[in-house]
């Protein structure tokens, strides 16, 4: 029975961690990316074969860089200067309108100068589509290289936010050009070096709309005036923060749209006095907003956006303005390229915007086509490998006849060389006298250009973001048959157990009815995996975990108080009574010899303090996700003094000890070697101490020696005594001796099940309070006092389960535990979102860096609340009820094994593989929403 | 049976929760419409200035030891249970994560007043000292076996009230920004929707019980 269970445990968790992988592989596509930033060679035609051109040329000073693009491409830039002006948040529909329809009066007038350029055909708009999320970081980053950005790049890099792939600025930084930031501090983030002067704004305070777009247009006298920039960026998020207060129809947004208004036109007309209009002004959303003025979802409202181009290469004498043209958002990156005369980025997979070439010949035209299609031809390369130009015009003629059921590179073949084919004619016929003749070929080439391109960029971007339905499908059903296994395995070890239970006990004091705590695991876990259908649910889980934990431990002090008024009762409960307390002679509460009366108080006491320490913990980081700014404990001591978190610390390292010594006198036989323990506790306590004074001795050194040697000497202690304990502590406690004959009726298994309880019991608390104090060193300070009542708490519920072992049933007893745990994970200021993920202190006492063991030390930080709870359990196991055991006359081990261990081990995975296989439901059903960008991503 | 002497009829019992449903109605009425969204304080202390007289009036009344024990005996127990009662409402509500802030104090206070005349005040009138009576209102066996009748009216109440107030603290975190999913409103709302349900369910379980006991004696 015992290995069977095992083997479909095994079995279970084996599909889980399969079927999950599958999911994450399926669900986060790794695309390639094309490291490394285009060079010169992005302007001569992509060679078959080798895909990375492994050549490094020597890095070129700026000046002599941007004559060498001027010459490979054989355009001059068309523009000198360009002022990228974000207004986050605004929605296209605001200036362009919608369905062919210009928009509504109000929003006319609001914004009288830009309309006016419009209808004087002096700027040319487009409906630039954004792809999900639609919020700002992703969005910029699309913006500047021409790529949607993969979705597990945030975790890649979450040391830095630093954007390291090619793209628009980098490029024009290279070049040598000087480039000026006002706004949106989150393109410091992105680009923390690239800027000559910069002054960011936070997004953190939404409820500011007039502030936080002056600190920009207060720069703008200035900066208009000097002549050292040439990308100007200004990104105004007052409008974004109008519609998060109060919707698309704010009564402050029209009144927003007007200054943004005021601004187009300051900037405009500062660019005209400039020498010989070599400026283009480029008007950009990141984003659009809904109805109620959110974003971060995939609907038309949402993706929205505008691209606004004012400058001479766009005029034309006819126009019509409200055509409502369609582009992609990824379309700025090679337009902009193109115009100022720098490479296209090498991940783009946008298309150069026609309009944007109004004054250029038609040659140059081609060109910049050409180089475009060069540049998309490379990125295609990289995805496809065996894709190549020459094989495509060599097998010309065979292909036509089956363009229509060919595959998908056999088209874009086609489109491509048919695209190279024409612009090859139309440059023979140069010299064509006949004008009609030579917009004819450039027509024809200009069209399979764009044919080509737009296939191509529909084709990488759906690569780019389409997740294989039936891939996920599978690899849910994978989950769900492991859980199935789990839960029918548990169901299997009731059934069992019943009937021994039957057997042995059959006037059982445990009733077969549903008890309310029962009822309410079983209902919280129901409700807590259907809250995983809601955003803000997942957004802010600790909620959840709290108020669950809590109820159950407010159930437990119901039943406490309950079986209080029936034990004084002296007609009903009394025997039931008398007898469990018969039972439990090995109790630790025997060892002191609580009359009834005080054991009901300790029953109630341990409750109490679980409940309050909980709500302590809980008040300790407020908001997960949506409402950070939410006033606790944690950010009030971060504006206080340094020496209270000091302080508190202290205090928790010293509780922690003294909870650890307090603890070890529950042992009855008391040799020398738990005083051993105890000392080398102690002094790991010393060290956690000295740790925290060298800190705020020396907080000015990045990396110092002596506190990196402190926390060494800390690491050495703590597993060595640990793992001593582990070892040793079963010889220790004699199992087969004759000594403790006095305890019962002497039969060998009660002795032996009381020395294998002792050692678990020293082995449990020793791992839990170690555990304690390496948190305590490793943990941001604030989180101090937080872990020691995470540590209380696991502590008195083992001591409330030990005090009366009938009023539960052991399976809630770990449920309960668990809860604890998750409840604390979430109480230490961890969310769902991977920006909360603390990396500071994964490099204490590491003196070089090293992947994995940082690794190791931030999965300790991440999961240092359920893991000191599962550790717990270890002690939760030594104080169990297996007095039914002893009862036995003859020794079953397995039997002993079975009950000690599968119920512990069983019910966490269980929990943990019903969450996640909801939570992967969850994301199937919600992938083309895409809420799970809001979680994952920094908005 | 003890219970037979004392026994209250059903009448008795539906015309006690049709008093307290009446304060209920007459707290509505005075504090009007959306009274509770819009200054929560004002509309909770209106309810237990209308509540607070009709619950401890009825269920001292009702009172168990009808001839041992007084009428204002009775009265005076009601008033010491109510903060008594209002104090652990209070605890249960700010253990379950309710804010602790200066400004909903006087909300906390008013609410729990509210919940401990649901909950504690009726059983307090009722049962006085008696233990067993008070395990009989913690546990949920009134359900599956049959008791007396005042068992059905305190506890069946008191159980939806509590349940009520606790399901209606989910939409709390939900990110709608609806004034009402401030504390303590929407709590409010599920206490009295629970309260309500209780009533009827007390009412059920009387008659059904009333028609089993009628068949055994057949
Ligand atoms: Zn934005
Ligand atoms: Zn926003």
């Amino acid at each position: 029975m015992g290995a069977a269970v095992a083997g479909w445990t095994v079995a279970a968790v084996l599909l889980q961690v399969a079927g999950l992988s599958l999911f994450l592989y399926g669900f986060f596509p790794v695309k390639p990316t094309l490291r490394g930033f285009s060079g010169a060679e992005s302007y001569q035609v992509p060679s078959c074969g080798s895909v990375s051109a492994g050549e490094q040329e020597p890095t070129l000073p700026p000046d002599q860089l941007r004559s060498l693009y001027r010459e490979l491409s054989g355009i001059p830039p068309v523009y000198d200067r360009l002022v990228l002006m974000v207004i986050d948040g605004l929605p296209a529909e605001f200036v362009l309108g919608r369905g062919r329809k210009p928009p509504s009066k109000e929003m006319m007038e609001s914004m009288p100068y830009t309309q006016s350029l419009l209808a004087g055909c002096k700027a040319a708009a487009y409906h630039a589509k954004a792809a999900p999320p639609t919020v700002t970081m992703p969005r910029l980053k699309a913006m500047v290289s021409g790529a949607i950005g993969g979705f597990l790049d945030v975790a890649f890099n979450f040391n830095t936010q630093a954007f390291l792939e090619d793209n628009l600025l980098d490029q024009l930084h290279m070049i040598g050009l000087k480039l000026v930031m006002l706004g949106d501090e989150t393109w410091i983030k992105l680009f923390p070096t690239l800027f000559t002067r910069q002054d960011g704004v936070s997004s953190f305070y939404v409820k500011d709309t007039v502030e936080v777009d002056f600190n920009v247009s207060r720069h703008l006298e200035f900066e208009l005036a000097a002549t050292d920039w040439s990308v100007l960026v200004l990104h105004y998020l007052g409008l974004d923060h109008v519609g998060h207060i109060g919707g698309r129809r704010s009564v402050l947004m029209t009144q927003k749209m007007k200054e943004m208004d005021d601004v187009i036109r300051r900037v405009h007309t500062a660019s005209l006095q400039d020498n010989l209009d070599r400026t283009l002004l480029v008007v950009v959303s990141d984003h659009g907003m809904t109805e109620g003025g959110n974003h971060g979802g995939s609907s038309y409202e949402e993706t929205d956006s505008l691209a606004l181009f004012i400058g001479h290469s766009v005029e034309s004498p006819y126009c019509s303005p409200y055509d409502q043209k369609e582009a992609l958002q990824v379309d700025l990156a090679p337009t902009l390229a193109l115009l100022l005369g720098v490479p296209i980025p090498k991940n783009n997979f946008g298309v150069v915007l026609p309009e944007l070439l109004n004054s250029l010949t038609d040659d140059q035209k081609l060109r910049m086509l050409e180089l475009n299609s060069w540049q998309i031809l490379r990125l295609l390369q990289a995805q496809v490998p065996a894709f190549c130009l020459e094989d495509c015009i060599n097998s010309e003629g065979s292909i036509v006849l089956d363009i229509l059921h060919g595959s998908i590179e056999k088209k874009l073949c086609h489109l491509l060389s048919k695209a190279f084919s024409s612009h090859q004619s139309s440059c023979l016929h140069r010299g064509s006298d006949f004008k009609s003749v030579k917009s004819g070929y450039y027509g024809t080439a200009a069209d399979n250009y764009y044919g080509f391109l737009r296939y191509a960029s529909e084709w990488l971007s759906h690569r780019a973001t389409d997740k294989p339905f039936y891939l996920l499908v599978s690899a849910i059903l994978l989950m769900t048959v492991s859980c199935l296994f789990l839960m029918s395995t548990v169901s299997c070890l009731f059934k069992a157990r019943s009937l021994s239970q039957v057997d042995h006990h059959s006037e059982s004091y445990l009733d077969q009815r549903w008890h309310l705590d029962e009822v309410l695991v079983l209902a919280g876990m129901f409700l807590y995996v259907i809250s995983l259908g809601s955003s803000s649910f997942v957004e802010e889980e600790q909620y959840t975990w709290h108020f669950l934990t809590s109820t159950l431990y407010l159930i437990f002090l119901t039943k406490a108080v309950q079986s209080m008024l029936k034990g004084s009762n002296p007609t009903l409960g009394h025997k039931a009574e008398e007898k469990s307390f018969d039972k439990s002679n090995f109790s630790y509460a025997t060892s002191f010899e609580l009359t009834p009366g005080k054991r009901n108080v300790y029953k109630l006491c341990t409750i109490l303090i679980v409940l309050v320490a909980g709500r302590v913990i809980r008040a300790w980081h407020q908001g997960g996700i949506n409402w950070v700014h939410f006033p606790d404990i944690s950010k009030l001591l971060a504006q206080a003094d340094s020496s209270v978190v000091k302080s508190l610390q202290i205090i928790s390292v010293l509780a922690v000890v003294v909870l650890f010594s307090v603890s070890l006198t529950l042992l009855r036989a008391r040799p020398k070697f738990v005083i051993g323990v105890w000392l080398t506790h102690i002094s790991c306590g010393f060290l956690v101490l000295l740790h925290i004074w060298a800190n705020q001795i020396s907080t000015s050194l990045p990396i110092n020696h002596s506190t990196a040697s402190i926390a060494r000497q800390f690491y050495v202690i703590a597993s060595v005594s640990i793992s001593v304990t582990v070892l040793a502590s079963p010889w220790v406690f004699p199992m087969f001796s004759t000594e403790a004959e006095s305890a019962s009726s002497g039969s060998s298994p009660v002795k032996a099940i009381h020395g294998i309880r002792n050692s678990l019991f020293l082995t449990g608390i020793t791992y839990t309070a170690f555990w304690g104090l390496l948190q305590l060193l490793l943990q941001q300070p604030i989180n101090a006092i937080p872990l020691f009542l995470i540590f209380l708490q696991t502590v008195s519920s083992v001591v409330h389960f030990s005090l009366d072992k009938t009023l539960h049933k052991q399976w809630v007893q770990v449920v309960a535990i668990h809860f604890l745990g998750m409840a604390g994970h979430f109480g230490l200021g961890n969310t769902n979102s991977l920006a909360s993920i603390d990396v500071a202190g994964a490099f204490i006492g590491i003196s070089s860096y090293s992947t994995v063991l940082s690794g190791i030390l931030m999965f300790m930080i991440t999961y240092a609340s359920p893991l000191m709870l599962y550790l717990g359990l270890v002690l939760h196991v030594s104080v169990k009820d297996i007095d039914d055991i002893s009862a036995l006359q003859q020794l079953k081990w397995s039997y002993i094994l079975d009950k000690m261990v599968t119920l512990p081990c069983l019910f966490p995975l269980l929990i943990n593989s019903l969450a996640l296989t909801s939570y992967t439901i969850v994301l199937l059903l919600m992938r083309n929403h895409l809420f799970v960008w809001s979680v994952f991503s920094p908005k | 049976m003890r219970a037979e002497a004392t026994q209250i009829s059903a009448l008795t019992a539906g015309a006690a929760h049709l008093l307290c449903f009446a304060g209920l109605a007459a707290a509505h009425g005075l504090a009007g419409r959306g009274a509770l969204v819009s200054d929560p304080a004002l509309a909770l202390r209106l309810l237990v200035v209308c509540e607070a007289p009709i619950v401890i009036a009825v269920f001292s009344y009702l009172r168990r030891d009808a001839k041992s024990c007084s009428f204002f005996k009775a009265v005076a127990r009601g008033l010491i249970g109510l903060p008594v009662g209002a104090f652990l409402n209070a605890f249960g509500a700010i253990v379950l994560g309710a804010p602790v802030g200066i400004k909903y104090w006087i909300a906390t206070i008013y609410w729990s007043l509210v919940m401990s005349l649901f909950t504690f005040v009726p059983a307090a009138c009722v049962f006085g000292a008696s233990k067993i009576d008070w395990q009989n209102v913690l546990s949920h066996s009134i359900y599956f076996t049959p008791t007396d009748v005042e068992n059905y009216m305190i506890s069946a109440p008191c159980h939806g009230a509590v349940l009520g107030a606790w399901l209606g603290a989910w939409p709390m975190p939900l990110d709608w920004e609806r004034p009402w999913q401030e504390w303590p409103i929407c709590v409010t709302y599920g206490a009295l929707a629970g309260y309500m349900v209780g009533m009827v369910v007390s009412l059920v379980l009387m008659t059904v019980h009333k028609r089993r006991v009628r068949a055994k004696a057949d």
